[in-house]
């Protein structure tokens, strides 16, 4: 009897196997492939496209030794993080406010919410596009129209200040992906059984207290999968920094590398340096990103799911 | 049903796409016919000149029956590797275009091309310094006869300097004067982009070469006895500082494109551009009334003579492994003529540097006949730019960082000397 249970789930087993090949080759071939060939690729020295060398650690070395690109690495790492952070506070906030807000406007929601996405549809390549035109010194509408309110002494360069560019980068990404969030609390507002809501108003209640002590405790599951995507978009971050403030050369973006980001000199690295060991180089950068972005995602995930467990 | 004529149309491209490749070779290997005819194959990275280049060879058919030229044009962005496999192979072509200065040499350094010097007797119909760009560093031979050039000069509109009553400065302490009366009227004197930094490197030379010494001071890098941190040098980045006031507040905001519309809409009274910015800046403003001018001399300049900062951009060669070296000759000798040097002007609308040619455009000519007589290089495009980091990135950066009062004109000095010290060995 025990004998013939465990034979036909080992049967059922190998049937399930067959069922989960289909999605593993694929999975295989464009994510485990892509990803080991950089890690081994890492290690190499490159002549161009032609394998040298075993370099060893040579690559990851380099990447810390050599001027001016070690000079530039820390900057932008703190400029990442920074952006990361940045987003993600405005997303959680204004993001929840938003949620929160259109959960009072059953009418209006369903439009309210496609509008709050919209941008989330866009490409950052056009979205930046759009933003350096609005936010351009010279023919913008936002500084003519800090003139002629009066305004004048506010109008500045917003993305050639080095105070506001990074600011006002990370405004624009907050801006584009708030409809992301949105969506998220929205539907866990949604999935909240109301009897806890009541029975606190019932208790005596205020709406801040109902909110903090009840809702808000309750979405955290939500905050922390909002943190996450924020932070791995946010690490990986690239064409929206590159089509506000452009990519010159070798050089950091931004007034005064103001705006230099991981993701920009990954690019640069791989494809505007022109060094010959670009592949090398560029592929030690992408698996330091890889292993930061993918242990920290991991240990977050772990936290979260440890609170709300 | 669809899905299979799709694959009948994709299979049947494929097949044309193919036959294009295998006919490549062919078409210059077949070229001596019996009647000895020969066909060139020219190779260039300007696919947008295809239809001119087609009506100037065939210029060249005419007074050459028995020559024919067939121009194939590449993608600039993959030229440089289509070339150096294609100089390498069978099939490559006869006549190739070829990039200037340190883009150039690796190719010479392979043996790929053949030195002209003695071949081409057209090359006596080039000053020296435009034959530099086609140059072999080490053996001082010309590999290229010279196509066009590009020059960075000061424009300036002469309706606002008419109204202020203004002339193109003689003096250093005029500039100023007269970029101070500009401010006080509220006009900016300089439209000077910040964004682009790519700019910032050509503000400099153009301003402040002669500060450092211009040529001289290149010659002397080259060779090893001077360094970018020496003081003329450093104070050569300063006087962009000097110059800031003049600039516009927003500098660091502002791309090309916006301060060519800045100046070309009379915003601006003056703007430092290139050769290349002449067609745009009419574009945006076709009435402008446009004069240039090369800055005098700043405050203890080495050369006391404004000089006119320009490189060459390309030049023909001859692949050494080309089937038809004599016929290619004859080529090579024609694009030394006034007769071509005028097409490239005309037709190509680029700067010729064939002595005794007429530029199209006589701002274009005043600019050319500068360089002539008193020509100094875009240094980090002529010299600095065939190692990484490249000479010009280092300098951009740090000039950038300077004009916003992160770095001293030194530092940015110091960062140049240590970033091009990593692999240009004088």
């Amino acid at each position: 009897m025990v004998q013939a249970v465990t034979k036909g789930s080992s049967t059922r087993r190998r049937g399930r196997v067959w069922f989960l090949l289909p999605a593993f080759l694929l999975y295989t071939v464009f994510a485990v492939y892509p990803l080991v060939s950089a890690l081994a690729d890492s290690f190499w020295t490159w002549e161009g496209t032609a394998r040298g060398g075993f370099a060893g650690a040579r690559n990851f070395t380099s990447l810390f030794t050599t001027f001016p690109l070690n000079q530039q690495l820390l900057p932008a790492f703190w400029h990442t993080v920074a952006f990361f952070v940045g987003t993600m506070v405005v997303q959680n906030t204004f993001g929840l406010l938003v949620a929160v807000l259109l959960v009072e406007l059953p009418r209006a929601r369903r439009f309210l919410r496609t509008v709050y996405t919209v941008p989330y549809l866009i490409g950052g390549l056009v979205v930046g596009y759009l933003w350096s035109l609005l936010l351009s010194p010279a023919f913008g509408p936002l500084n003519a129209g800090l003139h002629a309110a009066g305004l004048g002494s506010l109008a500045r360069p917003w993305l050639g200040d080095p105070a506001t560019a990074l600011p006002v980068v990370i405004l624009v990404n907050a801006w584009q992906y708030l409809g992301f969030p949105v969506l998220l609390f929205g539907a866990a507002l949604a999935g909240l059984p109301p009897e806890y809501g009541e029975a606190a108003r019932v208790d005596g209640a205020s709406a801040g207290q109902r909110f903090f002590r009840v809702t808000l405790p309750l979405l955290l599951p939500s905050i922390g999968v909002v943190t996450i995507l924020t932070f791995i978009g946010s690490m990986n971050t690239f064409e929206l920094v590159y089509s506000l403030e452009g990519a010159q050369g070798n050089q950091p973006t931004g007034p005064g590398g103001a705006t230099d980001v991981l993701g920009l000199i990954f690019y640069r690295v791989a494809f505007q340096e022109g060094g010959s060991n670009a592949i090398g180089l560029s592929s030690a950068l992408a698996v330091l990103l890889f292993v930061v972005t993918f242990g920290i995602a991991v240990a977050a995930n772990r936290v979260v799911r440890r609170r709300t467990a | 049903m669809r899905a299979r004529n799709g694959f009948a149309v994709l299979a049947a491209a494929a097949l044309v796409a193919t036959a294009a490749c295998t006919a490549t070779p062919s078409s210059s290997s077949r070229a001596s016919g019996d009647n000895g005819d020969v066909t060139l194959s020219v190779w260039s990275w300007r696919p947008e000149d295809a239809a001119v280049y087609k009506q100037i060879f065939a210029k060249f058919h005419e007074s050459h029956p028995h020559l024919k030229v067939d121009f194939k044009p590449y993608k600039s962005t993959e030229y440089n590797t289509i070339l150096s496999t294609g100089l390498t192979q069978a099939g490559g072509p006869d006549v190739a275009q070829l990039r200037a200065y340190g883009g150039l040499q690796p190719l010479i350094q392979a043996g790929d091309l053949v030195p002209l010097d003695g071949q081409v007797a057209g090359l006596s119909n080039f000053e020296t310094t435009s034959l530099d760009g086609a140059r072999g560093r080490k053996d001082g031979k010309i590999y290229g006869v010279p196509l066009e050039m590009s020059t960075f000069q000061v424009y300036y509109n002469k309706d606002i300097f008419a109204k202020y009553q203004l002339q193109p400065p003689a003096g250093w302490d005029q500039l100023i004067a007269d970029a101070k009366k500009l401010l006080a009227a509220g006009v900016t004197p300089f439209a000077a982009a910040g964004k682009d930094t790519w700019l910032l490197p050509l503000y400099a030379d153009t301003f402040a070469a002669t500060r450092y010494g211009g040529p001289g001071f290149e010659k002397k890098l080259l060779a090893g006895q001077a360094k970018f941190t020496d003081p003329e040098y450093v104070a050569a980045l300063d006087v962009l500082n000097q110059l800031k006031p003049y600039f516009p507040k927003e500098q660091m905001g502002l791309g090309e494109t916006d301060v060519q519309t800045l100046f070309a809409t009379g915003k601006a009274a003056m703007i430092p551009e290139g050769s290349f910015a002449l067609a745009p800046l009419k574009a945006i403003n076709p009435k402008l009334n446009l004069g240039v001018f090369n800055p005098p001399p700043p405050p203890g300049a080495l050369v006391t003579k404004p000089l006119q900062v320009g490189w060459v951009d390309a030049s023909y060669g001859l692949n050494a492994k080309s089937k038809h070296r004599k016929e290619a000759l004859e080529l090579l000798q024609w694009m030394t003529t006034t007769e071509f040097g005028q097409l490239v002007a005309d037709q190509l609308k680029q700067v010729s540097l064939v002595k005794g040619v007429q530029s199209g455009d006589p701002l274009l000519g005043e600019m050319v006949s500068a360089y002539r007589t008193d020509p100094t290089p875009y240094l980090m495009l002529v010299d600095f730019r065939y190692g990484t980091p490249l000479g010009s990135d280092l300098q951009a950066a740090g000039l950038q960082k300077m004009l916003l009062g992160q770095q001293t004109a030194a530092q940015v000095a110091g960062d140049i000397q240590t970033g091009v010290a990593q692999w240009f060995k004088p």
